[in-house]
């Protein structure tokens, strides 16, 4: 287990930030860290990064208790939310100099480059990135000394759709290929839909839900709803078991998927084949992932709102 | 190269290659030229003893440096957070010890090239009249420690606060009350309080000590008092950053 | 009558004030031979002075110090003596009935002009200031500031740096 956290307190000038979370990444696993705005979710990855100590709950990194924090982070690579860069430095320098910190570059700093999609920018100052550009070279940053763990806090955040499939591409290759753990941080609910293998969602310092996508749709009971448009109906017009009518629109049916199927809806639309529905198109709603998170932070949404 | 080196290698890149850097050294050299000048506009400043010049010189490049000094301290760990550096420092190998090493070798080069840049501006102030090598060198031995120790000042604020702004203007206010004997004039510098602050001040015991060595040509042996003064002074400071640079504040 | 009586009173007087000064010093001031001829700015001139008990008691607390006097046509004025002198006074002496009090003063020229040097000394139980004989001398212009060395650091520097801003700056839009 690369990291395997349970029942982590954490109190700062006696506040209490965290409160029993609890959290699992294994070896080529992808682990989405979700959570609204203040849910302590930096905080957790502070904690993980031996930057805070806990105050109660056991810890191990890498199968053994962190103590030595050089150690440490020598095999985890990190990419910070708001990850800023000596911006006189081109990302070539800068590169080669925070490499340094880790004893050198384990690969060429050009290939390194062309991995994150900045060939042919690393001469240019940094100054003259783009937000997307910073974004790639601090996840390079977080690569540059071959980590066993990646530490992402928003690594898609100011991408274009293709850079963020880029970025996708090469975080599932590292996981699949090299056998890297990823914490991901993030909003993009579709980010984690996408990559993520175990979910973890916190709550004002709470775990409230952990566990893979199947799992945590089916334990929470929320059914995912698409609105179909359905040209032939059979004649005894039976949906298939997880498939459920809401309402008619004319030619649009609103249905909500049983919770259980959720997480893999490919199989109830060839359930519906299989018993003689024609349908020629299908769209998302709600549900899922975001109805789920929705449902799991909703009291603390609601009282931001009130408070705002 | 150990990572306390290459943090201070990328502090003297901060001075010598980023513009802002390049600005601090452009606005110290300004603060001296200025001072030159003035003595070749000023008719009764030009007659004033060479000595008294050197003097006047030295304790200009001692409060020019202390104020980049304060400047650099204070950018040192709440600047990097404010930059969002500070971060992948942190994550890094690097120990807080060797972190703050390599911040405190920044400053130790940033003050040498300051001293290096000083030495011109001493020529050309005190060539020809008594006691210039004796003020090159006790700028050196008394100007170093009092230095640095307002830069590791504002380190230890600066890592504490995570703010540049309020490390720098307590650093400053520190550094204003230092030299306040020095602005209020020798009337109230004989008060017993006036003698109490200076016994304990370390810029008044550097401003003492060119005073005595360059214009009264006083020994090496007077001075030693002086010299345990501004020594403790740096030591009290580096403790301080060493102390709080253990856990800088982050968030 | 009272002629007689006024020629007493005034007697008396007299004979009191006599009395009353316990005190009696001769100051005797020299430069030393040593002083450079034609002193100017930056040097330094030595004084002795001699202070001699010529009365008949001791004096205690005698305190002696040295003035300045800059006598400059159209500046003439008192001189403060911070940056001229570190020895500017003797305190605290006793000197027994004819004994002497030799003492060297030294000076340091800060500024041209012509000046008078004076050492006056009292002492704690009189109120009487006594004044030795006034040196006068000339100190010479010495240009200690030249601009011919100044100008090109105080503006050298300061360009060389703006040119190096200017530079890295280019280098930077270029870069790349």
């Amino acid at each position: 287990m690369l990291i395997d956290a349970n029942h982590l307190h954490l109190n700062l000038q006696g506040q209490t930030i965290l409160e029993d979370v609890s959290l699992h990444l294994a070896a080529g696993e992808i682990y989405g860290l979700l959570g609204p705005n203040g849910a302590g979710k930096s905080t957790t990855i502070a904690l993980l990064l031996g930057l805070y100590q806990a105050d109660r709950g056991d810890l191990k990194l890498f199968d053994t208790e962190p103590r030595d924090n050089v150690a440490l982070h020598r095999r985890i690579g990190v990419m910070p939310e708001h990850a800023g860069f000596y911006e006189w430095m081109s990302a070539n320098d800068y590169l080669v100099w925070y490499a340094g910190l880790y004893g050198g570059l384990l690969q060429p700093v050009d290939s390194l480059l062309q991995q994150v999609g900045l060939e042919a920018t690393g001469h240019k100052p940094i100054s003259q990135f783009s937000r997307g550009m910073k974004q790639r070279l601090g996840l390079a940053r977080a690569l540059v000394h071959g980590p066993e763990l990646l530490i992402l806090d928003e690594p898609t955040n100011g991408l274009d759709p293709r850079g963020r499939r880029e970025i996708h591409d090469l975080l599932l290759s590292l996981a699949d290929e090299r056998r890297v753990g990823i914490l991901l941080c993030t909003h993009l609910l579709d980010d984690v839909e996408r990559l993520c293998s175990r979910i973890g969602i916190l709550d004002r310092g709470r775990n409230v839900a952990e566990g893979s996508l199947p799992e945590l749709l089916g334990a929470n009971r929320s059914g995912r709803r698409y609105r179909l448009r359905i040209r032939g109906v059979p004649d005894n017009q039976q949906l298939p078991p997880d498939l459920k009518l809401l309402r008619r629109d004319g030619d649009w049916w609103h249905v909500e998927i049983s919770p259980t199927m959720a997480a893999d809806p490919s199989r109830v639309w060839e359930d519906l084949l299989v018993h003689g529905w024609q349908y020629t198109e299908i769209h998302a709603e709600s549900g899922g992932l975001e109805t789920l998170y929705l449902q799991l932070t909703g009291a603390a949404t609601d009282k931001q709102e009130e408070a705002a | 190269m150990k990572p306390s080196s290459l943090i201070a290698q990328k502090e003297r890149g901060a001075l010598l290659q980023n513009q802002r850097g390049l600005a601090w050294l452009l606005a110290y050299s300004g603060i001296l030229s200025a001072f030159a000048l003035l003595l070749i506009s000023n008719k009764e400043l030009s007659l004033l003893d060479n000595a008294q010049i050197v003097y006047m010189m030295a304790g200009t490049v001692t409060a020019a440096g202390a104020l980049i000094a304060v400047i650099m301290g204070a950018d040192a760990f709440a600047g990097e957070r404010e930059r969002g550096t500070l971060v992948p420092l942190l994550t890094a190998p690097v120990s807080p010890a060797q972190l703050l090493m390599g911040k405190a070798l920044g400053l130790v080069s940033a003050w040498l090239l300051m001293y290096l840049l000083a030495l011109p501006y001493l020529w050309a102030v005190g060539a020809g009249g008594q006691n210039l090598l004796q003020a090159i060198f006790y700028l050196a031995l008394f100007g170093t420690p009092v230095v640095l120790g307002f830069g590791y000042l504002a380190m230890a604020l600066s890592a504490r606060s995570g703010s540049v702004l309020s490390s720098m203007l307590t650093s400053l206010i520190v550094l204003l009350f230092s030299a306040s004997p020095l602005l209020i004039g020798p009337g109230l510098r004989n008060s017993v309080i006036g003698k109490a602050i200076d016994a304990v001040n370390p810029f008044s015991g550097a401003l003492n000590t060119f005073d005595s060595v360059i214009i009264d040509s006083a020994p090496f042996s007077g001075q030693l008092a002086r010299l345990a003064l501004v020594l403790i002074w740096l030591s009290i400071t580096f403790l301080a950053a060493r102390v709080t640079a253990r856990h800088p504040n982050f968030r | 009558m009272k002629h007689l009586q006024v020629l007493l009173l005034l007697a008396g007087l007299l004979l009191g004030s006599g009395l009353a000064q316990a005190a009696n010093l001769d100051l005797q001031l020299a430069a030393d031979p040593k002083n450079p001829s034609s002193p100017t700015m930056g040097d330094w001139m030595h004084f002795n002075s001699v202070i001699s008990n010529t009365g008949q008691q001791a004096i205690d607390g005698l305190v002696a110090w040295i003035s300045l006097v800059e006598v400059t046509a159209g500046h003439e004025q008192p001189m403060d003596l911070e940056d001229w002198s570190a020895h500017k006074a003797v305190t605290g002496t006793t000197l027994a009935p004819g004994g002497s009090l030799q003492t060297n003063w030294p000076v340091r020229l800060i500024k041209q002009g012509d000046y008078r040097v004076v050492i006056s000394a009292t002492d704690r139980n009189d109120k009487t200031v006594f004044t030795s004989p006034t040196i006068q001398f000339h100190v010479a212009q010495k240009p200690v500031v030249e601009s011919r060395r100044i100008l090109p650091v105080a503006l050298g520097l300061p360009l060389f740096i703006g040119g190096l801003m200017g530079y890295r700056r280019y280098k930077q839009h270029h870069a790349g």
